[in-house]
């Protein structure tokens, strides 16, 4: 998580040069969204737009980032509490401007931090199927019926990037295995309601 | 021979050979016996008493263990047969009879099979080939309280472990469930719990 510096305000008036109110939304997005590590090409990528130095531009796109992470970490919802953070002297409308594009997106940013979170492998996905088993080598006929269950896994997203590996694993239930594990899921269901209630 | 039903192959020469033998038990040593073969059918791992058990029979009632064992050998021939063409226990006291043992002591076994039929029909299913059998699930769930990113969180996660046969190893699969998923998962798990209760 990232920390304000102290240079980082004096960075962020750089803003001033910034074409357009939309182009400043635009980067503050960007900025938020991406890793420390991806923070150097995109300062790249901001250069030309702003019409600034390489070196005032990585200072910018790190102070940005900076700002909004450190807002969504918070959890600063008002306008007030991220006025706040501003020195006296930065610029008024700037300021003003960017806590307003900051509250606009908070709840989108607070969501993906919450997405992005680390994790043990998330179920994305899952299928099931009953079969009914009629022969086999052991017992030539018989009519048992059976479940199969498809679980899709992904990976952790933050060792993935943007390329998440999804692992589909099939397991077969019994009767009896399927009635344990829904006793079990119940005794879930029902702490999770007494706890819900406290 | 007539067409006997717990086989299509040509029965070995030997058998005709042991049910003359076995007919010569008295009734009684002839239940011991059954009862000894019976307990290895319903809990086939434990190789190790039967064993015991036939060399106890062998001593008591003396008869060289060698016979004995071929004997045996040749009994289990049918049960197991039988087993896999689900027959009744008139088909086993006539394949029994056809075989050479007496009518006495094949209808006495026919009756100890079938009492013990459910649960060797049972035993024979559990053996049959499953894929990544679900052996075990434990459960955590609790809050996520904070994270590096956001410094209160208070969001609810739920972990579950799988135990997974494959093949003849054990593998743990873990994975995280969000409220929402757990909710529709439970829905569907009761979906299929009611189609497999439709069939059984």
């Amino acid at each position: 998580m990232a920390a304000l510096r102290d240079g980082d305000f004096a960075a962020l008036q750089i803003l001033l040069k910034a074409p357009s109110k939309d182009a400043v939304r635009q980067l503050c997005q960007e900025c938020f969204s991406s890793p420390p590590a991806a923070l150097g090409p995109l300062a790249q990528r901001a250069c030309p737009g702003l019409s600034i130095s390489a070196q005032e531009a990585e200072q910018l796109v790190s102070a940005l980032h900076n700002l909004t992470r450190h807002v969504v970490y918070r959890g600063l919802t008002r306008a007030e509490d991220i006025l706040c953070l501003f020195p006296e002297n930065f610029h008024q409308n700037l300021k003003n401007l960017l806590t307003k594009i900051i509250l606009e997106n908070i709840s989108a940013w607070r969501n993906e931090a919450q997405a992005s979170q680390i994790s043990l492998p998330r179920l994305v996905d899952m299928d099931w199927r009953v079969d009914i088993k009629t022969s086999s080598d052991s017992i030539a006929r018989m009519a048992v019926p059976t479940c199969l269950l498809q679980l899709k896994i992904q990976e952790d997203a933050a060792l993935c990037g943007n390329n998440p590996v999804v692992s589909a694993l099939t397991v077969e239930l019994s009767k009896e295995t399927l009635d344990t594990m829904l006793e079990g899921l119940g005794r879930i269901r029902d702490q999770l309601s007494a706890v819900a209630n406290k | 021979m007539g067409l006997l039903n717990f086989t299509r192959d040509p029965v070995p020469e030997a058998v005709s050979g042991d049910m003359h033998n076995l007919n010569q038990l008295s009734a009684q040593q002839f239940s011991a016996l059954t009862e000894v073969l019976f307990r290895f059918l319903t809990e086939p791992k434990e190789v190790e008493r039967f064993l015991t058990q036939l060399s106890d029979f062998a001593t008591m009632n003396k008869i060289s263990l060698g016979p004995l064992k071929n004997i045996v050998k040749s009994i289990l021939l049918v049960p197991n047969g039988a087993l896999k063409r689900n027959l009744s226990s008139e088909q086993v006291r006539a394949d029994f009879i056809a075989l050479g043992l007496s009518e006495e002591k094949a209808s006495y076994f026919a009756e100890q099979w079938k009492v013990n039929s459910p649960t060797l029909t049972r035993l024979a299913v559990g053996q049959t080939l499953t894929i990544n059998q679900l052996i075990d699930m434990e459960w955590k769930f609790g809050v996520t309280a904070g994270s590096s990113e956001l410094e209160k969180v208070g969001s609810i996660f739920l972990q579950l472990k799988l135990v997974i046969k494959k093949g003849s190893q054990l593998e743990n699969v873990y994975v995280e469930l969000t409220l929402p998923q757990f909710y529709s998962f439970l829905h569907e798990m009761e979906r299929v719990k009611t189609s497999l209760e439709s069939f059984s």
